[in-house]
């Protein structure tokens, strides 16, 4: 038997191809619109998801100590402070902290690097908190000590490739006259973890010297704590200054909310771009059939019926539009991130574009709604045709 | 039934459409991006270098080659064979970028500096050697050199006894045994400390790949037998 | 009995007795037109299209309507189909008053009396290219389903009852061959006979044709003419006619000629 859904369903094959290029407008800003959400919500979890990689949120280091590798290096290896190992313990203490990880770094002068010398840094990390706070770390060759005392190394991949040390070959500690085992060779990461030697941190003191003694602490935050608070009581200790990546995140986050209200109110633009198509394609076949509209009221249409047919007819687009989009931005999610990656000014690793069932729902219910409320003119429009004035036009 | 296929058919077609011109130009924007290959041996300081290496330079060019782009795995092969042992390790690979300083005096070209990485006992080992346009060694220079022995190694007494020698000269030494086929100039390259002897024989395999990858990559092959 | 009540104020109402109507043997008249009168202003000028017109339709009777351009004939068919108000006078369909209270029927009420009493043809054919020839058939039963004597409506089986009725309507016009075939592949004829189907569909008092040969050659508007005096004759279907075409106006029972507005008689 037929329906009503039948007529509307029929009446888009009508013209083919300017339903059809309805369609790919609609799907277009479907497409926009679920990536723009799915970005929304990924840019911000990715963003997490690096900063929880990183192992800790805060570190907590000597006043005018340089905590990385490449500033040691430029400042010459010199402007190490120490912290004493007690405040470890005071510092797990605090409610706030998850976990928490010492490390002493220390650099040495090799005299046979370059024609005039250069610097080796070595950061001692305890092995039974460290490789847990930065999980991430993958292997290309072995794996992290685990012995506290052992005289074994891991090397991130850069100076492990500098080095030519592959797992069981010994590495010199020069002026220490020192030699360690390579037990580990970390993978790329892209992060100052790649030009950095790590050692167990007591057989760092020991080597040189400096038991009892640590350069900084890192420390992973709960989730759920206030970071700020906690730092203004770290800034009680002495002598102590805190570099935290909760600051950073707060800037980055303040760059993309710029970013977003733009892309937004492009997203706003699509919508409302196939909006218009919408109701100008509509229109345009109510117009078209206006005796035939009329014949139908003849035969004992209700306005409410032609309201609805149209309506249907406005819907069966969205629908379809928004289905279509909807499989677009999840198939090509990837590629979406690819050209979003390229526009960013900052990405983090990760999936950027997070679709899930829910977002392709509300996807699919805004584009319904979107629909609904462009079927209204033309809907309304049908329904006041007035038979007798369709067929006159015809006749006379 | 058919026109509903003709239209899902049209919808789909448009749609792909969509999806090539986007996948496009991603490949496009990807293929400008250089992807992470492995670390070359490159001058710490190269204008100051340079000028040391040879005194009578007054500019140079900067060259990028690699067994992968100047040849693949044919060209992998045959080095190996003139070199006389096998690439081995995570880092001595086809895809090593070579930088090849092409040194002027003027407009013309006086000779080049090249740079391979070794693998020393206690860590990695920079072989720099100067030659002129003929192949000959000019200069030999330890860039860098975890060794106990490194002291002794890089002073200039030890690489003044490479200089003159060629390609030529290194074919009769063997680097799996360390020994010359038959008496000839590398016997006179003596080792200032006897326990840093696998050093020793690393700087000499660095020196002759050095030579071998110089000889396929600007020098024509002039030393192939 | 069936009493659709339509309630047009809240003081004024209109019964159709669906079943009273031309059903009714006692009453042989389906039509009764007192003093119509229907007026347009175009501008300050005012016309009267049709002018204090009084007839009488019976029941079963094949009437045409007859006339020159301009002479009032589609206006005067419009308001006996219920299609619009006549600016004055009375109109009945058997026992009931359509028009005559001095107020016009508003849209809906006139649909309703409309899918109640009327089928229509037209010139134009008016098939919906998509749909096939027995989805146009049933069309109008997406809006309404009538309950007649030979179609029992019983919940989900008025779907096969009104399926059942088009299909024997289509092979009573010779077309159960073209079922499913698209408008598009059928003949001028073929289409308008689709178009008698449609408005048959759901058992008319009264099939009202518009000129319904304008659009067909001289041997298929013969055919429609046959067609028309059949279904006057087999099913005792009451027919308005209006057409230009002489021949096709003498098959009916009884001509009237409009000139001005006026039945010329």
């Amino acid at each position: 038997m037929i329906s009503l859904y039948k007529v509307s369903y029929k009446n888009i094959l009508r013209k083919k191809t300017r339903s059809a290029l309805t369609i790919v407008g609609i799907a277009l800003s479907a497409w926009v619109l679920a990536s723009l959400m799915g970005f929304n919500k990924g840019y911000e979890a990715a963003l997490n998801k690096d900063i929880d990689n990183m192992g800790f949120q805060v570190m907590l280091m000597a006043k005018g100590c340089p905590y990385e590798a490449a500033t040691l290096m430029l400042k010459g290896g010199t402007g190490l402070r120490y912290l004493k190992e007690s405040v470890v313990a005071s510092i797990l203490s605090e409610p706030e902290v998850e976990r928490i990880t010492p490390m002493l770094m220390q650099a040495v002068f090799d005299p046979n690097k370059g024609e005039s010398g250069g610097i080796s840094a070595y950061l001692g990390v305890d092995p039974a908190t460290f490789p847990n706070m930065k999980t991430f770390l993958e292997f290309k060759q072995g794996k992290w000590f685990t012995d506290p005392q052992s005289f074994e190394v891991v090397m991130g991949y850069e100076s492990a490739e500098l080095e030519q040390r592959e797992v069981g070959d010994k590495l010199l500690i020069p002026e220490k006259n020192v030699e360690l085992t390579v037990v580990g060779v970390l993978k790329r990461t892209g992060t100052q973890d790649d030009g950095t030697i790590f050692l167990p941190i007591n057989t760092v003191q020991k080597i040189f010297g400096k038991e009892g003694e640590i350069t900084s602490v890192g420390i992973k935050v709960k989730k759920e704590a206030d970071i700020s608070k906690f730092e203004e009581r770290l800034y009680t200790i002495p002598d102590v200054q805190v570099v935290s990546l909760a600051q950073v995140k707060q800037t980055i986050m303040n760059l993309m909310s710029t970013a977003k209200v733009m892309v937004f109110s492009i997203a706003v633009v699509a919508i409302l771009i196939a909006m218009v198509g919408v109701i100008n394609t509509i229109l345009m076949s109510v117009f078209e059939r206006f005796q035939e509209i009329g014949i139908l009221k003849s035969m004992g249409a209700m306005p409410g019926d032609i309201f609805k047919l149209i309506w249907i007819e406005t819907l069966i687009l969205c629908f379809l539009g928004g289905v279509a989009g909807s499989t677009m931005a999840y198939g090509l999610s990837k590629v979406t991130e690819i050209l979003v990656r390229k526009l960013l000014p900052y990405a983090p690793t990760g999936s950027l574009i997070q679709l899930d069932v829910k977002l392709i729902c509300i996807t699919l219910i805004s584009v319904l709604i979107i629909g609904l409320i462009s079927g209204l003119y033309p809907a309304w429009r049908a329904a006041s045709v007035r038979p007798l004035e369709s067929i006159r036009s015809d006749i006379n | 039934m058919k026109t509903t296929t003709r239209y899902i058919f049209s919808i789909a077609s448009i749609c792909l459409f969509i999806s090539f011109i986007s996948l496009s130009s991603v490949l496009v924007l990807i293929s400008s991006d250089t992807v992470h290959a492995a670390v070359g041996c490159d001058l710490n300081d190269p204008d100051k270098d340079v000028a040391r290496l040879f005194p009578d330079s007054t500019g140079y060019k900067t060259v990028y080659m690699s067994i992968d782009k100047q040849g693949g795995e044919p060209l992998l092969e045959e080095i190996q064979k003139r070199l006389g042992d096998q690439f081995k390790g995570l880092y001595e690979t086809a895809d090593v970028p070579y930088t090849v300083y092409e040194i002027y005096k003027g407009k013309e070209k006086t000779g080049y500096i090249h740079g391979v990485n070794q693998k020393g006992q206690y860590g990695g080992i920079q072989v720099f050697l100067a030659l002129d346009m003929e192949g000959n060694i000019r200069n030999f220079y330890f860039q860098k050199m975890t060794s106990r022995a490194a002291k002794t190694l890089r002073e200039s007494l030890f690489g003044s006894q490479f200089v003159g020698l060629n390609l030529a000269d290194f074919y009769n030494y063997d680097i799996k045994t360390g020994k010359t086929l038959s008496p000839g100039k590398v016997d006179n390259i003596k080792n200032p400390s006897p326990e840093a002897e696998s050093d020793f024989r690393a700087a000499l395999r660095a020196t002759k790949k050095n030579l071998v990858l110089m000889d396929e990559f600007v020098f024509g092959n002039r030393f192939l037998k | 009995m069936t009493t659709d009540q339509i309630r047009i104020n809240s003081t004024d109402t209109i019964d159709i007795k669906t079943d009273a109507i031309g059903i009714d043997s006692a009453n042989t008249i389906s039509i009764n037109a007192q003093n119509l009168k229907k007026i347009y202003r175009r501008g300050s000028e005012e016309i009267c299209a049709v002018n204090e017109v009084s007839l009488e339709i019976k029941k079963g009777e094949y009437v045409s309507f007859i006339g020159p351009s301009g002479s009032g004939k589609t206006t005067l068919i419009n308001i006996l189909g219920c299609l619009d108000n006549p600016s004055s006078g009375m109109l009945s369909i058997g026992q009931k008053k359509v028009f005559g209270e001095g107020k016009p029927l508003s849209e809906k009420l006139l649909t309703k009396i409309r899918r109640e009493l009327f089928g229509y043809i037209f010139q134009k054919f008016y098939l919906i290219p998509t749909l096939t020839v027995i989805e146009n058939v049933l069309l109008p039963c997406i809006f309404y389903k009538k309950e007649v004597a030979d179609i029992k409506i019983n919940g989900n089986n008025s779907d096969v009852a009104a399926m059942q009725r088009g299909a024997a309507l289509l092979e009573m016009l010779g077309m159960e061959n073209r079922m499913d075939h698209l408008p598009g592949q059928l003949s001028g004829g073929e289409m308008q006979r689709v178009a008698v189907a449609r408005a048959l569909i759901n058992k008319p008092e009264i099939l009202l044709a518009d000129e319904p040969t304008g659009n067909l050659d001289s041997a298929r508007s013969q055919e429609i003419g046959r067609l028309l005096r059949e279904l006057n004759r087999k099913e005792q279907l009451t027919i308005i006619l209006v057409t230009h075409n002489p021949e096709l106006a003498k098959s009916a029972d009884r001509i009237v000629e409009l000139r001005d507005g006026r039945v010329f008689v």
